[in-house]
């Protein structure tokens, strides 16, 4: 192990460290307080809050959504390199998205027919 | 194939056993009537080995080798010399009688016999096998029937006495186990579990030593030698009648027997060593066996503790190193399983007319069953060693033995004589003699046809061995001499240091 | 820019090929049809899954090949442990359709989940790359996480499967670390070198001297660690007893038998394969390892009330035994862990089937008294537990015998006696547990008044009788299994 190879990533690591810390730190001394009742409010990306979340519970079936989102938005994500690089990969690649889309496409109808999708049971 | 009269007698009793399963388990009489009847089978087979035994040589007879395992080097491979030949017919001897002493087992017959039956092969393999593997084989499936005879069908303490037995032979046979293993592998570029390949492997002293006390360590449980021996009177006491007949008669024997067929030839070079550390052991044996046995309120117990003491002697007789020692010593195997287990007989039968084993409840019931009085009493005194009867021969060998190789030990043991004199006299005396103390003891019934039946054999047997030994000697010596020859021999390789493996 | 394209061949993941589109079929069949019909037909559509698996890992004995770039190894290593898979995977099928209609739980999940599970531990074992070997151990890993939470309303199970996932991902994050390490170290995650001049773990380690070990010899602590949890190694173990006992006991039967021998097979191709050249660095480690999960787990067996808890704490015992073997890291070693693994396998599944049965619905009845008098209200699982119970604790006769016989005898062809006497004395302290389970059975009475102990259907009676009867014949003509484990060689450059 050659240790001047690993000093930049010490440096960083310090630097991120202390950029971090102290703009915090900055933000909680710096900032000025000025409460109002919209603030207080639970952020809803601008819409207006139906019910004070805090200390409710929210439904499972936002978990499951969010999840099954998050897989399927990933999945797609992949077909974009694909994409780009399709020139090069050719019958190959054509055969490999096949097959990955298809895996997806059997999970797609799993959950589906599970009512994995269903918002009311 | 090339099979014996000798594989035929230890996989008999596997056929019963299967025969016995097929029985209905309501259908008592016709369980104990397939159980005895294979049990007879097997003993006729066994004559047949008698017959094809040659007296005078030494070596192994009625051997079969089969190919088992060929890439571990395991094989199939039985024999028997003057050794074994006594103690595979004292297993297939007592056996039927065995069964005849299970007529009180009610409950569960037909489980009872099957591992009965069971015990017998494991047995009657122990004797006969030639190839390390086998014998471990057999040497652990003696342990899981005679755990359950004990556990299933013993006395109060019965759960106690199987889980001592079984825990303390365990430990001894799993280091037994390592020992063979790195006997196996110390033999050389073909691994084998042959023992004849596996006599005389030469070993540095200090592997020889190990090695030695990790077999020592399995036989010395089973003996069982002093301090290693407080399983046996639990488990003895807790035993059915059969089960300690068994355990008494036959699987002590094993211990005995591995010390001279495995122990001794293997490790030549340590036995020698520690012959004074082994005698040393056996002397206290006989005497605190005696002594104990001396205050044991339960008769069960009493013998249970004479045994430690008649062991103590074959171990003594086997390591003195002089013929008349080694054949006094297995001669004394027989006899011993013989008269203790006639003895272990009649408590039984004490115990189904009256429920308990204690010296003090019984008391003057000579009167009543003089016939049962006759027969404990001459048991009684072939145990003791009276001249004219089997224990005489073996003790007086041994004790000629010791005189020629340790003279002094003789006192010692010639003193552990008259101890058994005492306490197995006394114990007579108190049980049959006297005023009868309570009126069960005066109604007592007398020895009925099936327990004569089962007492008569071993009785012919006690006056034929103490006045016609000469055919069992016969088929001894040599082999005793071969053995004798083998504490003398020496397979240590020069330089110390324990046995590097590849 | 240049692409790159592996040449297809496919090989040596067929198998897990099978295994994954018989999972989806399952899986999709399912969704669609529903359960307006009956579900019959799922536990077919497994087994077939799970055959043809087996007959596609059988076909490639004797290939000695690396294929995708290099990723997976075809070797008989991988075949025999593949194969011992498959039949894994069989019985858990087989044994979870009579506890799962019991029950009424979900069967379309858990028989695809069983097949991911058993396609994970295949790649496994074919893993000729960290990276590869990092995805096999999470496919399984998940799987097993949510088939230990199968019983989804009972909060045990909650509890159980919580903990196996929290401490599994603590171990998987100790894999990954230990692999970078080493690829920090050696600059490649490869095992085996494809070419003249590509770069690989083995080459690295065998290089001698003159390279710098010490990242390496890190990087091999932190994946013995990782591989430790799945092996259920002491001081890694913590998770065993309670996910054992929470999960349906189809699936403990099947963690203990498909889990071990795959995260057995990571570690012994890791150690007895590619850094044998590092032996001596490795040997104290495992071995302290080994003396203390033959103890602990021995030690831990004797005091258990529950059955379930006390088979978790044997097979944590049991590991400690393969890892004698191990240690051995001699031929005999690797093919006396292998038998091991399998002869294990088989009488663990069986043993978990007959307490499945004997437990009853909804899996009441675990606990040691539940036990009592069982010989006398069912004979025939008694004594096939009875069995078992022998096996496990190396009786003779029994394939456990045999098994323990084989590792020992190659940790002493190693000069390793000192550890083998530790391993037997371990295994006389087990035999206590085991002997108080059969004291229960026949020394005792049932207790007046109580049901009797139920009886199974006949596909988990099926298992018991196919796990017992392989328990005496491996136990008796070893010959053969033992031949095949002496032929399940590790992939060989040019060989």
């Amino acid at each position: 192990m050659n240790t001047p190879d690993y000093l930049p990533i010490l440096f960083l690591l310090v630097l991120s460290t202390l950029f971090a810390v102290g703009s915090m730190l900055a933000a909680s001394k710096l900032s000025p307080r000025r409460w109002t009742s919209a603030k207080l409010q639970s952020y809803e990306s601008g819409m207006v809050p139906e019910k004070d979340v805090a200390g409710d519970r929210f439904p499972v079936k936002f978990y499951l959504v969010a999840m099954l989102f998050i897989i399927f938005d990933i999945e797609t994500a992949f077909l974009y390199p694909w994409a780009v690089a399709y020139d090069e990969l050719g019958l190959f690649g054509l055969a490999e998205m096949g097959v990955f889309i298809a895996i997806l496409l059997a999970a797609y109808a799993y959950v589906w027919k599970r009512g994995g999708l269903e918002w009311v049971e | 194939m090339d099979l014996s009269w000798l594989d035929a007698a230890i996989f008999a009793p596997l056929v019963g056993a299967v025969a016995v399963a097929i029985v209905p388990s309501r259908n008592l009489s016709t369980l104990r009537l397939v159980a005895l009847a294979s049990t007879i089978m097997t003993f006729l087979l066994s004559l047949g080995i008698l017959v094809d035994f040659e007296a005078g040589t030494p070596g192994f007879q009625l051997t079969t080798s089969l190919s088992w395992i060929p890439e571990w080097g395991v094989g199939y491979k039985t024999g028997i010399d003057g050794v074994s030949l006594w103690m595979v017919l004292l297993t297939t001897f007592l056996m039927p009688l065995a069964v005849l002493a299970s007529w009180s087992i009610t409950r569960r017959a037909k489980a009872y016999f099957i591992f009965l039956l069971a015990l017998q092969t494991g047995m009657t393999g122990v004797f006969s096998s030639l190839d390390m593997f086998l014998f471990y084989l057999f040497w652990e499936a003696t342990l899981i029937p005679m755990y359950f005879l004990i556990g299933m069908w013993g006395y109060d303490r019965r759960i106690y006495a199987a889980m001592k037995f079984f825990l303390f032979t365990l430990v001894g046979s799993l280091l037994m186990l390592a020992g063979i293993l790195f006997l196996y592998f110390a033999a050389g570029d073909n691994p084998t579990f042959e023992y004849q390949a596996l006599l005389g492997t030469p070993l540095a002293l200090d592997a020889q030593r190990l090695l030695f006390l990790a077999f020592f360590a399995s036989f010395a449980v089973k003996v069982p030698l002093v301090p290693l021996h407080t399983w046996l009177p639990d488990a003895h006491t807790e035993a059915p009648t059969a089960g300690s007949v068994m355990l008494a008669a036959v699987l002590l024997k094993m211990g005995a027997y591995g010390l001279i067929r495995f122990a001794i030839p293997f490790f030549p070079d340590a036995a020698r060593e520690l012959v004074p550390l082994v005698m040393t052991l056996a002397i206290i044996g006989i005497l605190y066996g005696a002594l104990v046995a001396l205050v044991q309120k339960d008769l069960k117990r009493l013998i249970a503790y004479s045994s430690v003491a008649h062991l103590g002697f074959i171990v003594l007789g086997m390591f003195v190193g002089t013929l008349q020692g080694m054949s006094g010593g297995i001669l004394q195997m027989v006899n011993h399983g013989l008269s203790t287990g006639a003895l272990f007989m009649l408590v039984g039968a004490l115990y189904d007319r009256r429920h308990t084993r204690l010296i003090a409840d019984y008391g003057g019931l000579a009167r009543s069953v003089p016939i049962m009085a006759g027969v404990f009493l001459f048991v009684a005194l072939s145990s003791l060693g009276l001249p004219a009867l089997n224990g005489f021969v073996g003790e007086f060998l041994v004790l000629v033995g010791t005189f020629f190789g340790y003279r002094w030990w003789v006192i010692p043991a010639a003193f552990g004589i008259v101890l058994a004199a005492i306490y197995l006299l006394w114990a007579y005396q108190r049980v049959f003699h006297g005023e009868p103390a309570t009126e069960a003891n005066r109604a007592m019934a007398d020895l009925n046809v099936r327990e004569l039946v089962m007492l008569a054999p071993i009785v012919a047997l006690i006056i034929f061995i103490g006045v016609y030994p000469k055919p069992f000697l016969d088929r001894i010596e040599p082999s005793a001499e071969r053995l004798v020859q083998q504490l003398k021999q020496s397979s240590v390789v020069p330089g110390g240091g324990v046995a590097e493996g590849p | 820019m240049e692409m790159d394209i592996p040449r297809i061949e496919l090989a040596g993941i067929a198998p897990e090929i099978a295994l994954t589109v018989a999972a989806l079929v399952i899986l999709v069949v399912h969704a669609v049809l529903g359960n307006r019909f009956s579900t019959w037909y799922l536990p077919y559509l497994a087994t077939l899954g799970l055959v043809v698996a087996g007959a596609l890992a059988v076909i490639v004995w004797d290939v000695n090949d690396l294929q995708l770039s290099g990723m997976i190894a075809l070797d008989n290593f991988a075949t025999f442990v593949k194969v011992s898979l498959a039949v894994f995977g069989l019985l858990t099928v087989w044994l979870g359709r009579d506890y799962l209609t019991r029950d009424r739980l979900e069967e379309s999940e858990f028989y695809a989940l069983v097949l991911f599970a058993v396609a994970g531990m295949m790649l496994m074992a074919a893993a000729a790359d960290l990276i590869v070997m990092f995805l096999a151990l999470e496919t399984f890993s998940i799987a097993l996480y949510v088939l230990v939470a199968f019983k989804r309303r009972s909060t045990e199970a909650q509890e159980s499967a919580m903990k196996y996932f929290l401490l599994g991902a603590f171990s998987s994050a100790f894999f990954l670390f230990g692999i970078a390490l080493a690829y920090g170290a050696v600059g490649t995650t490869n095992l085996y070198s494809t070419g003249p001049e590509a770069d690989s773990l083995f080459r690295f380690a065998s290089a001698g001297p003159s390279t710098d070990l010490d990242l390496l010899v890190l990087a091999m602590g932190l994946i013995i660690v990782g591989l430790g949890f799945k092996i259920a190694a002491v001081p890694f173990h913590a998770w065993t007893p309670d996910a054992y006992q929470g999960a349906p006991s189809p699936v403990t039967g099947f963690m203990a038998a498909g889990s071990k021998i795959a995260g057995f097979a990571a570690l012994i191709r890791v150690l007895d394969a590619i850094l044998f050249p590092l032996r001596w660095d490795w040997r104290p480690l495992v071995i302290g390892i080994a003396v203390l999960t033959m103890i602990v787990g021995s030690v831990l067996a004797v005091v258990q009330e529950d059955v379930k808890r006390m088979l978790a704490y044997s097979s944590i015992a049991h590991a400690g035994f393969v890892l004698v073997g191990v240690v051995a890291a001699n031929d005999r070693g690797v093919s006396g862990s292998l038998f091991y693994l399998a002869t294990y396998g088989l009488t663990v599944v069986g043993s978990f089937a007959v307490v499945s049965i004997l437990a009853g619905p909804g899996e009441h009845r675990t606990r040691l008294t539940d036990y009592r008098g069982a010989f006398y209200q069912r004979p025939l699982l008694a004594g096939a537990l009875t069995l078992f119970l022998l096996a496990l604790a190396g009786v003779p006769v029994t394939s456990g015998f045999v098994a323990k016989l084989v590792v020992f005898g190659a940790a002493i062809e190693s000069g390793y006696w000192w550890l083998v006497v530790i391993g037997v004395l371990a295994s006389a302290i087990a035999a206590f547990f085991y002997l108080r389970v059969l004291v229960v059975m026949y020394m005792q009475e049932p207790i007046e008044g109580v049901e009797p102990a139920p009886s199974g259907g006949w596909l988990a009676n099926g298992v018991v009788a196919i796990t017992a009867a392989t328990t005496i014949v491996f136990g008796l003509a070893w010959g053969p299994l033992i031949d095949a484990a002496e032929h399940a060689r590790f992939f060989v450059a040019g060989g």
